[in-house]
């Protein structure tokens, strides 16, 4: 078999699946639009545009209740209530009419100036504040607590007007200034890295284990095995198909990102569209695999969410990978998704060039050679079996 | 009119379950999504409640007083980072973070001694902020230790250097009295089972059946519309049930305090499968195939994680996805959710939420209806 008959089979299977593709509108729908929009869209609701800033506490409707009524608790009050932190502090509340306004959503908060407040901060004792929180609601109070100590911690009661506490002032410790030189990403920017890939992930997978498993359904792919058309022609024909696709999705997030909400990734097209490939290639890989073990379309769209949980729980989008522990740090270890999100995260925040993460780059590329490998064998075994 | 319709809605009610019994594939799925969920809750928590962390650092003191040293003491000890190096200037500190060798570089700079006794000390920290949770311990860990230098010098009553004590202390009351721990997704948990379990059903109920050419047979038997629809949704309903028992002995064995009406928990589970049902009963309307259907849905949900309340509060959204939160009734049925299971909220306290859940899918179901006629 010559290579140009090789080529002119896989453009073949290509153009079939370009053919398909045109006439499900469904298909479309999903991949090219829906994917992208959903992702990108809800990033970019939930953690704002890359160049807006907004403080998660500003207008958190909280009780303040103020026991002392001395100088230092108002400069104190002061103090947050001209913060951009604070702009929802509300006061008139007694202590227990407040608390019993926590858990009906008209406060979430209240933060208590106990009596003798000023008098502990004037005999260079420590005062107190009691915050007490709404902590049905996930990880308010913990952002409560924690704007509220960045502020306290270095007032000083003697300064009469304080209200804007520098960030070196904020994150001083018992005297002790920090000064933070690392550079800091917008969450959106952070997210991007996570929408690039997750996107790749979520669409490719079903396009090849659920292509497949959709024809092996309707009958068509055991006719196209037994077509003197070579395993390695199908293989690469729909990943040619595939690959166009994943250069439209890329484009279409890159695009929402970039016009929608401000992003400005750290690195230049070329590397982001080369890293959005490898991720899809390795989805490809994974998808062929799974194709290969005859699974049906149900099966598949199920493997497919267990796989973005897993991803969710191992490849350091929630929690870093060199924290996680034990067998979840070798499953970690083991997966090529880790690996891509990491060389993501470091090409689009830290500006890194491609080609300086050589470990990331050759790990994602031997999973690619690996998983297309054994999806080869597999689907030229079950070739044999059909035709014998 | 009445006794047939509920007749024909326990008769199709029966068949979806019996199919459901029959198919090993869903009913397995089924009992898996709430144990999969909470063994990857577990294995976040587990990560987070770590009792060394580990995080590489590397330190340059500069100033090489007893201070400074003090202060590498404390690091060395810290249970968020390990000094992998100490390294002589500045550059090489922020180079190992560059090239990938540690997370953070700690830099004590000359002078720190000397400035300490002042009480104006500072010292640098340059972390590779990709990491986004290591690179929170590094900055902890220096807090830390200056924090415990402060408590050391007054327990020994020695020398303080210049440092103080943060003049206030923040206490924290949370109000359903609970200890702070990694248990507030839980909840969210529970309402993202309803979601997924209604999207899952509805796969079941409609889209397979269009499949298998089963649904126009059973749409021209003379049972009526609304009974097909009333019985898969009570289907649902059973189902719902059944994984919302299964959530809240999960919980019970992980050891969290139920505070709440178990009536109430199960009718808000119920509300929100019910309105997820009567969006993908409207969907399905529209895209036929059932595998499509999933993967639409799966897509549509991951995003729901995120704005309706599921791991964090939409209060800390921006102010766009609080909007689409505020939108969602999902957002409204995690909330209650939440109030039922941590605060012991009563009836009176949720009522809001429950009939937003029920009012939409109240517009939605003849939505649906009315768009599968016309398919028809």
């Amino acid at each position: 078999m010559s290579v140009a008959s090789f080529f002119s089979d896989s453009i073949a299977v290509a153009e079939n699946e370009f053919r398909q593709f045109r006439r499900n509108r469904s298909a479309i729908l999903i991949s090219l639009v829906v994917l992208p929009l959903f992702f990108t869209v809800s990033l970019g609701a939930g953690q704002g545009g890359a160049g807006s800033t907004f403080s998660p506490t500003a207008h958190i409707p909280i009780a303040w209740v103020d026991n002392d009524n001395s100088l230092a608790s108002i400069r104190l009050w002061e103090t947050l209530a001209t913060s951009p932190d604070f702009r929802n502090l509300i006061e008139g509340y007694t202590e227990q009419g407040a608390i019993a306004q926590l858990g009906t959503k008209r406060i979430y908060a209240v933060i208590v100036v106990p009596k003798g407040f000023q008098n502990d901060l004037e005999n260079g004792n420590q005062a107190t504040l009691i915050l007490y929180t709404d902590d049905s609601e996930p990880g308010v109070s913990d952002q409560i607590q924690a704007t509220l100590t960045s502020y306290t911690q270095n007032f000083d009661p003697n300064v009469e007007v304080q209200a804007h506490l520098s960030q070196i002032q904020r994150e001083s410790v018992a005297g002790v200034g920090i000064v933070s030189k690392g550079a800091t990403f917008a969450g959106f920017d952070i997210g991007l890295t996570i929408v690039i890939a997750i996107v790749q992930i979520f669409a490719g997978f079903y396009e090849i284990a659920g292509g497949i498993s959709r024809e092996r359904e309707d009958g068509t792919y055991a006719r196209l095995l037994v077509s003197p058309i070579p395993i390695g022609s199908i293989m690469l024909g729909k990943t040619l198909f595939d690959t166009v696709l994943t250069v439209i999705r890329t484009f279409t997030v890159l695009a929402i990102s970039i016009y929608g909400y401000g992003a400005r990734p750290n690195t230049d097209l070329f590397t982001l569209l080369a890293l959005s490939l490898i991720v899809s290639f390795v989805t490809m890989g994974l998808g062929f695999v799974v194709a290969a073990l005859k699974m049906g379309q149900r099966a598949v769209v199920i493997i497919e969410f267990f796989l973005i949980l897993f991803l969710f729980a191992f490849s350091g989008l929630i929690i870093d990978s060199n924290l996680l522990v034990g067998f979840s740090q070798a499953i970690s270890n083991a997966l090529p998704f880790s690996y891509a999100f990491d060389a993501l995260r470091r090409t689009v925040l830290l500006g890194r060039p491609l080609l300086s993460l050589t470990f990331d780059l050759e790990y994602l590329i031997g999973s690619v050679i690996v998983l297309y490998a054994l999806a080869f064998i597999l689907l030229h075994f079950s070739r044999e079996r059909l035709i014998t | 009119m009445i006794k047939s319709l509920v007749q024909d809605t326990a008769a199709i009610t029966g068949k979806e379950l019996k199919q459901l019994r029959r198919d090993p594939v869903s009913l397995v799925l089924t009992i898996m999504f709430p144990i999969i969920l909470i063994g990857i809750f577990i294995v976040i928590v587990s990560a987070f409640s770590a009792t060394t962390h580990n995080v590489p650092v590397v330190v340059a003191d500069l100033d090489g007083t007893p201070a400074s040293k003090a202060l590498l003491d404390q690091l060395t000890q810290s249970r968020f980072v390990h000094v992998t190096e100490l390294v002589e200037t500045e550059n090489q500190a922020y180079q190992a973070v560059a090239n990938g060798q540690a997370i953070g570089a700690i830099v004590i700079p000359q002078g720190f001694g000397a400035n300490l006794a002042m009480g104006d000390a500072f010292v640098i920290i340059s972390t590779d902020n990709s990491k986004l949770t290591s690179s929170q311990f590094v900055s902890a860990a220096v807090s830390q230790g200056a924090q415990n230098l402060v408590t050391q010098a007054v327990q020994q009553g020695g020398v303080s250097f210049g440092l103080k004590l943060a003049p206030i202390e923040v206490i924290v009351r949370p109000l359903s009295g609970r200890p702070p721990s990694g248990d507030p997704i839980l909840p969210g948990f529970l309402g993202m089972i309803a979601t997924l379990g209604g999207f899952d059903d509805i796969v079941n109920a409609i889209s397979r059946e269009r499949e298998r050419g089963t649904f126009p047979r059973l749409t021209l038997s003379p049972v009526s519309l609304i009974a097909v629809y009333s019985g898969k949704m009570f289907a649902t309903v059973v189902l719902t049930i059944l994984r919302t028992a299964l959530m809240l002995i999960i919980f019970s064995l992980y050891g969290l305090d139920i505070h709440g009406s178990l009536i109430l928990i199960f009718l808000t589970a119920i509300l929100i499968a019910v309105f997820t049902l009567s969006l993908g009963l409207t969907i399905s309307a529209r895209i036929r195939g059932s595998a499509t259907l999933t993967v639409l849905e799966i897509a549509m949900t991951f995003p729901l994680f995120t704005l309706a309340g599921t791991f964090n509060s939409p209060l800390l959204l921006a102010p766009g996805g609080k909007a689409i939160a505020d939108s969602l009734p999902w957002t409204y049925g995690n909330d209650a959710l939440r109030r039922l299971i941590y605060l012991g909220a009563g009836f009176n306290a949720i009522a809001s939420d429950l009939l937003i859940l029920f009012v939409s899918s109240l517009i939605l179901l003849p939505i649906a209806i009315l768009l599968s006629k016309r398919t028809m």
